[in-house]
């Protein structure tokens, strides 16, 4: 009845400030939480190129075309081609493969072994082998990360496999302190005290109850490492040490593309879009998971 | 004779907190008065808006906060009106402090209680206009603070950091920080909760001693009653951003009109409650967003009436300077609300 | 304190022992005979001879890691296979390019990442708090030696206003300065982003803790509450990031020094890694090393500075 339209519009004026504020938290939270939704679709997309790659890349990656050379983005070739007048496009699909390969592969290594040792340097701490083991891990973070990985490799030859384990090798530390760190803490819980009270073995408690509550920043750091990872294996074989050509990898694709840099700058641009891809999509992704783990975030 | 004014005075101070949409009264229509050299006690639960009144008055409310009215009278002059960089430069610090709950966060982790206490005697004096001192005069004067408040060998202690104290080391730092001789209002936020009984005893016998000497005034907040009993002239019952209650610590100890206050009371331990259960008061203080109609008390209160649910209660006096907040007590006048 | 740094200090001779004994097996996992494998396939017998026992190869595990340490204790990180210059000499004329490069990236994106970080949350929203956020996310995405290549590619070839290669020793400081631009660049591009990152983080939390309105309730002015009273507190943090991250310098400096032809430490390794020069890498790596493990012991003891509360564990 007093509803006059005066009436009505000082009442959406009065509300003005809460809907731009409710907005801008919806937005805020989509940052937050949605980035490692967006995160984790960016590796989906990813894990498909690399699934897939037969299927989704137009031209065999390995097919040359000399008359084509150092070609620019057009129809016949979306990204244009390189200096053996291969499809840019098609290796850059093929290279997810190796990118994904090698992040998942050298991450799942390096924290299973890290984790592990780590567990148990923990349950046994202030024994001779927790200090062999701190120890072993402070040796192998003492060397700059990479520079250990690129010796590796060059001792044992340029390979997936071998940059895998490199990689892994120089890792595996990190996660173990971690571990280690985690375990000091959880194993004076109140149920761990309880399952070695009622006469447990130390593995069974190792593997039932510490482990799995340990766990949660250890996932964090996967996140974030498969970053590096990508990084690390477009660098070992952007100086030649990885990777072996022909195989389509984002480093070797950087690599002719330094080569050629006078001639054509597509070469580079493209493997540095694909890598800025991947490792916006890796970083969303772990950011993601660190608010989603972490208790005090959640609440924010 | 004429009566001096008063310090403070408070009236109808109105604030309302902003938490994205939520929008929450954390204090309603505040009006109090407080007089020269007087101790006045804050009680109330948690989330009462205890903690925000004293925060109002020295103006370091969080950004969400925002006063719809009310003034604050310091001295004569409204200290709502006054600007922040005036604030820094009178009265902060130096007319009106403020000691907080936490000692353990209340100073600065990675800087030495020296820097902290002549950091603010040197901003003060830059503050004043003086002529520039030497370090070893803010020294000798950080030394004199500690001295006051009866922390062994100053001296040393000067160089040491935070965490080298005790709680209530802390605590000593922090009056000696806020308390001197210009000092005319000090604001205790649960000064002494976070510390040990013996230690919270010694502590507010150093604050009330401190304050009668330099003839400051004090805001005790505290949810402890039994604490307020032995410190505060007069005591301020809070609840839910209200005033429910508010009158001379005997006079309100001994019969108190609300049945909030008569609760509370209730509560705590003393020799005629000797061999009985203590009561506790069912349910809990509502969140501020969510507040009942009409008194925001009654849905715990258990002589409520059709009226409490109705309306709001005014704070009216109902004996000389004794104020009260509900519809019931001048009917039952001064009948004990019997609780338990 | 004192305890806690000479703790320190000693954990480190273990530490570098363990590099030692792990420099020296990966040489010795070498696949097949070391020293035809360094030597190649045109490798004469005499002179694989020569080589074997001109670096113990013929001895035992044991004798040659005796010998190794030897060399090591003496000073003598071995000779060239190559070259045939001692190693030592190599390095020591590779390690300043590497310093001066990491020294001005990392300092100069310390101060620049630390400012904008602590700009960044004093003023919550404002453009710089934006720049942070745009120059941290560059700084993820787009790793050093990618970043190196594309600014070869936009100052060296499509504008070239900028050398691309060498360190500009023969021109004098300035044309050093002018050679350090883009290495610098592209290697502290990413820490600016970092460090501002992680600046702005610690410093919102430290804004909000109870002592800053303890300073507030004092009347100390805003500016020295932030820049003092705040920022020593949220800086504790980014120091010990630091330390690590003299580490990765090292490891970028690899791929900066080979994409612009810097003569230095990186370079030098991995044009080493190529002719398989073992005792060229050995050596390198083994100083990189050394200068990442006082670079983190540095770190640890001005962290024991900053933070007087520190766990003499």
């Amino acid at each position: 009845m007093n509803t006059t339209p005066s009436k009505i519009i000082s009442n959406q004026m009065s509300l003005t400030p809460r809907w731009t504020e409710t907005v801008s938290m919806a937005f805020r939270s989509i940052v937050k939480v949605k980035g490692g939704l967006l995160g984790a679709v960016f590796i989906s997309i990813m894990l498909l190129c690399a699934l897939c790659a037969q299927w989704i890349s137009p031209h065999d990656p390995d097919a040359q075309n000399i008359l084509q050379r150092f070609a620019g983005p057009g129809f016949a070739h979306l990204f244009g081609t390189d200096y053996l007048g291969r499809d840019i496009f098609s290796r850059i699909i093929y290279g997810c493969r190796i990118a994904v390969l090698v992040a998942f592969g050298s991450v799942t290594l390096s924290s299973v072994v890290g984790v592990f040792l780590g567990v148990i340097a923990g349950y046994n701490e202030g024994k001779k082998f927790d200090y062999f083991i701190i120890w072993l891990f402070d040796i192998v973070r003492s060397f700059p990360q990479i520079i250990l990985a690129l010796a590796i490799v060059a001792v044992l030859g340029p390979s997936l496999v071998n940059v895998v384990v490199a990689l892994a090798f120089t890792a595996f530390p990190f996660y173990g302190r971690i571990a280690r760190a985690q375990t000091l803490s959880v194993k004076e819980a109140d149920y761990v005290k309880a399952a070695e009270a009622m006469g447990q073995k130390p593995l069974t408690i190792i593997s039932k109850h510490i482990t799995p509550n340990i766990m949660a920043p250890v996932i964090v750091c996967l996140g974030m490492d498969m970053a590096t990872m990508v990084i690390w294996e477009s660098g070992l074989s952007f100086l030649g040490l990885g990777v072996r050509p022909p195989t389509a990898s984002w480093g070797i694709m950087l690599r002719n593309g330094y080569k050629y840099i006078q001639v054509s700058p597509w070469m580079i641009l493209w493997p540095a879009l694909a890598i800025a891809f991947a490792m916006i999509a890796f970083s969303l992704f772990s950011e993601g998971l660190r608010v989603a783990l972490d208790p005090k975030e959640r609440n924010r | 004779m004429k009566k001096e004014d008063p310090l403070l005075e408070v009236s109808k101070l109105t604030l309302d907190y902003h938490l994205g949409a939520r929008q929450m009264r954390a204090l309603d229509r505040i009006s109090f008065q407080l007089e020269k050299g007087e101790i006045m006690g804050v009680a109330g639960e948690s989330g009462c808006g205890k903690s925000t009144l004293g925060l109002a008055i020295i103006k370091l409310l969080p950004k969400i906060a925002n006063i719809r009215r009310g003034e604050i009278l310091f001295k004569g002059r409204d200290l709502l009106k006054i600007s922040e960089n005036e604030m820094n430069q009178k009265i902060r610090g130096q007319k009106i402090s403020m000691i907080f709950q936490n000692p353990q966060n209340a100073l600065n982790p990675v800087f030495t209680i020296e820097k902290q206490m002549t950091d603010i005697l040197r901003v003060q004096e830059k503050y004043k206009n003086r002529e520039p001192r030497s370090s070893r005069y803010f020294r000798e004067q950080a030394i004199e603070r500690l001295k006051s408040t009866g922390i062994a060998d100053p001296q040393a202690r000067l160089s040491n950091y935070p965490f080298e104290f005790s709680g209530g080391m802390k605590q000593r730092v922090m009056i000696g920080m806020a308390l001197s001789s210009g000092t005319s209002l000090l604001l205790a936020d649960e000064a002494t909760t976070a510390l040990d009984v013996t230690i919270e005893a010694q502590i507010n016998r150093l604050i009330a001693d401190l304050a009668a000497e330099y003839g400051t005034s004090v805001l005790y907040i505290s949810h402890n009653l039994g604490v307020l009993a032995e410190l505060a002239d007069r005591i301020m019952i809070m609840y839910a951003g209200r005033i429910f209650e508010m009158g001379a610590t005997a006079d309100l100890f001994d019969s108190p009109y609300h049945p909030y206050s008569a609760a509370l009371l209730e509560s705590l331990p003393s020799q005629q409650t000797r061999g009985k259960r203590l009561l506790s008061i069912p349910g809990f203080v509502p969140p501020l967003d969510q507040l009942p109609k009409g008194c925001s008390f009654h849905p715990r209160c258990p002589f409520a009436e059709d009226i409490c649910k109705k309306e709001v209660p005014p704070l009216e006096q109902v004996t000389s300077g004794h104020f009260s907040a509900c519809f019931l007590d001048r009917k039952r006048g001064r009948q004990k609300w019997q609780w338990i | 304190m004192l305890k806690y740094i000479l703790k320190r200090v000693l954990w480190v001779i273990p530490t570098l022992i363990g590099v030692l004994i792990i420099l020296f097996s990966l040489t010795y996992m070498l696949p097949g005979d070391p020293a035809s494998a360094m030597l190649g396939p045109r490798a004469t017998p005499e002179l694989v001879e020569e080589l074997n026992s001109r670096l113990h190869l013929d001895e035992n595990m044991p004798v040659r890691l005796g010998y190794y340490l030897l060399g090591i204790a003496k000073g003598d990180l071995g000779t060239s296979v190559w070259s045939g210059y001692k190693v030592s000499s190599l390095i020591s004329s590779a390690l300043p390019h590497t310093a001066l490069l990491a020294v001005c990236s990392l300092g100069i994106s310390a101060v620049i990442g630390v400012f904008l970080g602590a700009f960044g949350a004093i003023r919550q929203n404002s453009p710089i708090s934006r720049i942070v956020t745009i120059v941290s996310l560059l700084g993820v995405a787009v790793p050093d030696f990618v970043a190196a290549l594309l600014l070869m590619l936009l100052f060296c070839v499509k504008f070239p206003i900028l050398p691309a290669i060498g360190a500009g020793t023969e021109g004098g400081i300035g044309d050093i300065a002018l050679h350090l631009i883009l290495p610098a660049t592209a290697l502290g591009i990413g820490w600016v982003g970092y460090l501002s990152r992680l600046t702005r983080e610690s410093m919102v939390d430290v804004l909000e803790a109870d002592y800053i309105r303890t300073a507030k309730a004092f009347a100390i002015p805003q500016r020295s509450i932030a820049y003092v009273y705040a920022l020593k507190n949220a800086i504790i943090p980014t120091i010990t990031v630091i330390g690590l991250g003299v580490g990765k310098l090292l490891g970028g400096a690899v791929f900066v020094e080979i994409i612009f032809s810097r003569p230095g430490l990186g370079k030098l390794i991995v044009d080493a890694v190529y002719a398989r020069d073992f005792p060229v890498v050995q050596g390198g790596i083994l100083v990189a090393t050394v200068l990442f493990v006082l670079a983190n012991l540095l770190a640890d003891i001005s962290y024991g500075f900053v933070n007087p509360q520190i766990q003499y564990d």
